[in-house]
């Protein structure tokens, strides 16, 4: 999985590829998030266009990536899930807690 | 549909054949574990969104066996299984660990469990083949076995001869 991050203003946007499965993207994932709150970003958009699928582990750390975001008074929302993706959300009822959008205009002035 | 690439000759398991792998518990073999499973059910005759969903339970089988299974003890192996029998696919992923109370698994679609960063392979696992089964073998580890059924245009195209390999993809 690869991470890519690009700053708007006071939101950052990560466009994530791939796949956040266990062991790998997981991990890129947490540390990419990690690396922003760290640095006292407070607006998050992960933008999961590219990512093909994730497993239990992956879903797992999007939720933990949640609630790190949540406890440090951040708030991170999810661009555009494709496919797979968008299965695994509403199969596991977590489009239910995370605000997503379709349209990155729409996404970054929504914080 | 299917993929052709004769300069690629594929692995085809074939009806009452049956493929047996062997592996150390290491997180680092899932993927190799998802990708015969994916590829050997698309070369069955499963579309390529079937044959995803049989990827990703078979992951979560892996996962689960190497993780707590075994507890990550790489001197523990998990074996693997595929064949087709009858109308299914079946997949069976065996553990050496002191087994763990599958029933009691909680629902991850609870409100309370929402928020929870793991306990979702077993759903997973259920939601993507059409039967799970667990089976504890005394002294031995846990056997999980997950069934899938071909579905009707599948079994129609399974006499084909066309080699198919797996189509690997990026990431």
């Amino acid at each position: 999985m690869k991470a890519n991050t690009r700053h708007h203003g006071k939101v950052t946007v990560v466009d994530l590829s791939g796949k956040i499965t266990i062991g790998e993207g997981d991990i890129k994932l947490k540390q990419a998030v990690n690396a922003l709150l760290d640095e006292g970003r407070k607006n998050i958009i992960l933008n999961l266009g590219g990512v093909s699928y994730m497993d239990s582990a992956g879903i797992g750390e999007l939720v933990a990536c949640f609630k790190r975001a949540r406890d440090k008074e951040a708030s991170l929302k999810l661009l555009n899930p494709n496919g797979k993706v968008q299965d695994l959300l509403i199969l596991t009822k977590l489009q239910e807690i995370f605000d997503i959008y379709r349209d990155e205009r729409e996404a970054l002035a929504s914080f | 549909m299917r993929l052709h690439e004769p300069d690629r000759p594929g692995i085809r398991l074939g009806v009452g054949r049956q493929i047996k792998l062997r592996l150390e518990s290491r997180i680092g073999y899932v993927d190799l574990v998802h990708e015969l499973a994916e590829g050997l059910a698309r070369r069955a005759g499963f579309s390529k969104s079937s044959a995803l969903n049989i990827g990703l339970a078979v992951r979560e089988a892996a996962i689960n066996a190497i993780k707590h299974g075994n507890g990550m003890d790489v001197k523990k192996p998990i074996e693997v299984s595929f064949e087709e029998r009858g109308d299914l696919f079946r997949i069976r992923v065996r553990d050496r660990g002191p087994g763990f109370d599958w029933a009691q698994t909680a629902n991850p679609l609870d409100r309370e469990n929402i928020y929870r960063t793991s306990g979702r392979g077993i759903f997973f696992m259920k939601h993507f083949v059409d039967r799970v089964a667990f089976q504890r073998r005394p002294g031995k580890g846990t056997e999980v076995i997950l069934e899938k059924r071909f579905e009707q245009a599948a079994r129609a195209g399974r006499s084909g001869d066309a080699v198919r390999s797996i189509k690997r993809r990026k990431g």
